[in-house]
């Protein structure tokens, strides 16, 4: 077994592995990235669909790309442009009362009060406070990274954390259709609407920003690929070693701390490690409850349900809405009350597959054309929440996923479903899960997220984040801290 | 692992131990009827120190440990290093949090490569058994499954040979006997020298019966709780419980071991145990660590102040009556610059049916332990 040396090795080639690998090498480390796939990009990278047709693999639309990764890293002039940078939201119901929201204020003033008036008018008012409580928040991601709140802010945030989602949205709203909107973002990280404390997790997708909007979703020009190889440039030409198919096998730790990793046929060693892998995987890589027992008992207590489904599908001819004229640049949300919401994810949560499913879709082609060849047409849809486990397991029923999808689809683009020449299908398990969001954690200070208890191991993947989201933030964040201390 | 029964259980030699309890004071420790005094606790403390005595100590919890990751678990979870441990040898060690604070102190026993037994004066089953799931080991309660007697004093060896047992061991190692036609294992684990005999529950009167013949001719008592106890005391030993809460939180910093006096029972080379960070990031910075104290007067209550001129420099733990010193003794928890033997203390006793006032007295601060084991004074 040959052996190596190197300052740090960054496990995991996706955007958060690629975001610390840069950084670390933009301070003079010798840097080693290892991804165990065949190329890098993680959950980001774009695949192949057969006859030139580019899909997004997992994640289709960014909505928390960190914009000091952005600017510390040069990704604009490493090749990172955005197609559509703040596109609008369309939820589609089946009595054809549509609601979008988008940028202009008017427009999506008079999109709400075709549903309610009252909504309409308390739409300002509650955009205002949360984007108020969101922009508070977000000090927790800049330089001191801790909560700076205004008056009454402290009081509103603890007030939130003890809330469920619903109940808040329900004291503003009484659209439905908005509020199954809004709770659908809210969604993201595997926790009930119903469940104390989801309301802040609205605060928390609200105090994201991309293109320097705040709450606004963008989709990169040639999809999130795109931002994979931007990322890849960078730490590229800051020096790093990035490696494909190099899949680590353990993780060396002696004496509480991090001395190196082993691949199959090669020993790394370095005194810092930043894992990209899910907290778990990470720690299963170490020997036994190497991070002490209390820890490896925290993590095995993990009760996460449920997850999210990726469902893609090349058709042979562009979808056109029925009925309304609605740009397809949109996202779509197909979630017809809050409750589908709170049924879905109890469903979920059992392990049964919910009567009636809720999806965010993108047409990412009709976005970047790009991305297909001439008269083909791309339609990426994220299903959640949805059961990790079904009865029956995830091969027996990933077509059924596909048709119930296709389904809903076809009530509201009519005949798509006869339109489909390929489908991919990604599940739950297929997608990493991530681990429930602690609501708790969500105020808490970045630095302790990344930090475990064997020294010179960092998390900086989505177990660093509160809510699993394509930021690179925890890589920033962890790299910042763990030079700060070797310093 | 087995939950104890949700009833009091008695013990092997509960017969027995009824018979000869005159006063009909009973105790529960770990769900396990005992006898809190046989006669006079004093009386029963003095014999195990000058003649012999012997007692129940069937209540220890004792989890039996086996599989192909045994040694390696044990190995983490302890902080001394049972890999070097042959078949038929045993340590004393404690297992720590992840935040290194004192969660709980026992006994090792190897019995062979990938066969243990852990036993403690406190259970401690959710720690354990999820530790052992993930060392590929089945961690078994078999505190039900056997009778323990202890037989203590200077005279504990001659009366095990007496009753026909060869007892040449060395503190700390066991071994099994095939004790006139019973299966017994016997063993120095004890903290006050002397012997355990470890027999079957069916068995249990039978031994009862065979050391308290042979014992008679040296004045053999059999010793309650609280004579077991004052034993403790005067060999300055703190137990869970009794003296400290033991950490419960997996990840709590409180008690450390150096506030228990427990440092002892860390091999600081041992470089794998749990919470070793934490111990050594925080044992610096303990400010109290546990010494004994002689009190010119009655016992205090646990948690009295103790002061060093006008300032409060700790506070007392168990405090007791020790018959073989003849004053009273205290563990007690104090500063570091009030932790050398002679300082001067004060502390105010609560009034009680002979004082009805409260009453300043002086304390001095000696060396632990209070007294040597009995067995040290063998003749």
């Amino acid at each position: 077994m040959s052996g190596s040396t190197c300052d740090a090795i960054v496990i995991g080639g996706g955007i958060s592995g690629l975001a610390a690998a840069a950084y670390l090498a933009r301070s003079r480390k010798r840097v080693v990235l290892l991804e165990a796939a065949d190329t890098l990009g993680g959950l980001c990278r774009n695949a192949p669909l057969g006859d030139g047709i580019q899909i997004p693999f997992a994640a289709h639309a960014l909505y928390a790309l960190d914009q000091r990764v952005v600017k510390d890293l040069r990704l604009t002039r490493h090749g990172l442009k955005f197609a559509a940078r703040d596109m609008p939201l369309a939820v589609l119901r089946s009595d054809g009362k549509h609601l979008v929201l988008s940028s202009n204020a008017r427009d999506t003033a008079r999109s709400i009060a075709l549903q309610s008036q009252s909504d309409a008018e308390a739409w300002p008012r509650f955009r205002g406070e949360l984007f108020a409580l969101a922009r508070a928040m977000r000090s927790l991601w800049w330089d001191d990274q801790a909560l700076r709140l205004g008056l009454g802010q402290q009081t509103a945030l603890e007030r939130l954390s003890r809330t469920g989602a619903s109940a808040w949205l329900d004291t503003w709203f009484e659209s439905d259709v908005l509020k199954a909107a809004l709770l659908f973002d809210a969604a993201a990280q595997a926790l009930s609407p119903n469940e104390p404390g989801s309301a802040l997790s609205l605060v928390w997708r609200a105090a994201q920003e991309i293109c320097g909007l705040q709450g606004a979703v963008a989709f990169p020009l040639g999809g999130p690929g795109t931002l994979v190889d931007a990322l890849a440039l960078a730490a590229r030409q800051a020096g790093a070693d990035l490696r494909t198919r190099a899949k680590v096998a353990r993780l060396i730790v002696a004496n509480d701390g991090i001395s190196g990793v082993e691949l199959d046929n090669e020993t790394i060693s370095a005194p810092l490690v930043f894992s990209t892998l899910p907290a778990t995987e990470t720690f299963a890589l170490a020997p036994a409850a190497a991070a002490g027992f209390a820890h490896a008992r925290d993590l095995a207590a993990d009760r996460t349900r449920t997850g999210e489904a990726k469902v893609t599908f090349a058709l042979s001819e562009l979808p056109t809405p029925g009925g309304v004229a609605l740009s397809l640049g949109s996202r779509f949300i197909f979630a017809e009350r809050p409750e589908t919401l709170a049924y879905a994810y109890r469903a979920s949560a059992l392990g049964h597959f919910p009567d009636e499913i809720a999806f965010e879709m993108i047409l990412p082609s009709a976005i970047d054309p790009s991305l297909a060849p001439a008269g083909r047409h791309i339609v990426s849809a994220l299903v959640r929440p949805i059961p990790l486990a079904p009865d029956g397991g995830w091969p027996q029923r990933k077509a059924e996923l596909a048709a119930r999808v296709a389904g809903v689809l076809d009530r509201h683009f009519p005949s798509l479903s006869q339109k489909i020449v390929a489908a991919e299908i990604l599940t739950p398990d297929e997608l990493s899960p991530s681990r429930r969001a602690d609501v708790t954690r969500m105020l808490s200070h970045w630095g302790e997220r990344t930090q475990t208890p064997i020294a010179g191991l960092m998390l900086c993947g989505a177990s660093a984040e509160p809510v699993a989201a394509v930021s690179g933030r925890a890589a920033r964040l962890a790299v910042a801290k763990a030079l700060e201390r070797k310093r | 692992m087995k939950t104890p029964a949700p009833f009091v259980r008695a013990t092997p030699f509960h017969a027995r131990a009824a018979e000869a309890n005159r006063g009909n004071a009973w105790s529960a420790r770990n769900g396990v009827t005992l006898a809190t005094v046989y006669s006079n606790a004093d009386d029963e403390a003095l014999t195990a120190r000058l003649r012999v005595a012997m007692a129940d100590i069937s209540w220890r919890w004792r989890l039996a440990l086996e599989g192909d990751g045994v040694t390696a678990l044990l190995s983490r979870l302890f902080t001394r290093d049972v890999s070097k441990l042959s078949p038929g040898q045993s340590l004393k060690a404690l297992w720590l949090t992840d935040g290194g604070a004192v969660r709980g102190a026992g006994l090792v026993a190897r019995y062979g490569r990938d066969k243990f037994l852990v036993a403690s004066s406190e259970p401690d089953p959710d720690w354990f058994q999820f530790a052992a799931s993930a060392f590929a080991t089945t961690a078994r309660d078999i505190s039900a499954e056997e009778g323990g007697l202890a037989v203590i004093g200077p005279y504990a060896k001659v009366v095990l040979e007496r009753a026909g047992i060869e007892a040449a061991l060395e503190p700390l190692q066991f071994r099994k006997l095939f004790w006139r036609g019973l299966d017994v294992t016997l063993s120095r684990w004890g903290e006050h020298g002397g012997y355990e005999i470890w027999c079957k529950p069916d068995d249990g009167i039978l031994v009862w019966d065979r050391i308290a013949r042979a014992g008679a001719a040296f004045g053999i008592l059999s010793a309650g709780l609280a004579a077991v106890d004052l034993l403790d005391l005067e060999a300055g030993i703190a137990r869970p419980d009794r003296d400290y809460q033991a950490a419960r939180d997996g990840f709590a910093k409180a008690p450390t071991p150096a506030s228990l006096g427990l440092e002892r029972l860390i091999d600081a080379d041992h470089a794998e145990f749990n919470g070793r960070s934490a111990w050594l990031a925080n044992r610096e910075t303990e400010p109290k660590t546990l010494v004994g104290i002689e009190i010119d007067m009655d016992r205090a209550a646990p948690h009295t102040p103790l002061l060093l001129g006008e300032r409060k420099v700790g506070h007392t733990l168990n405090s007791h009556y020790s018959p073989a010193l003849r004053r009273t003794i205290a563990l007690a928890q104090v500063e570091r610059s009030a932790a050398e033997p002679g300082t001067s203390l004060t502390l105010t006793l609560s009034p009680n049916r002979e004082t009805p006032d409260f009453r300043t007295v002086a304390a001095r601060v000696v060396a632990l332990p209070f007294l040597p084991a009995p067995d040290s004074i063998a003749p």
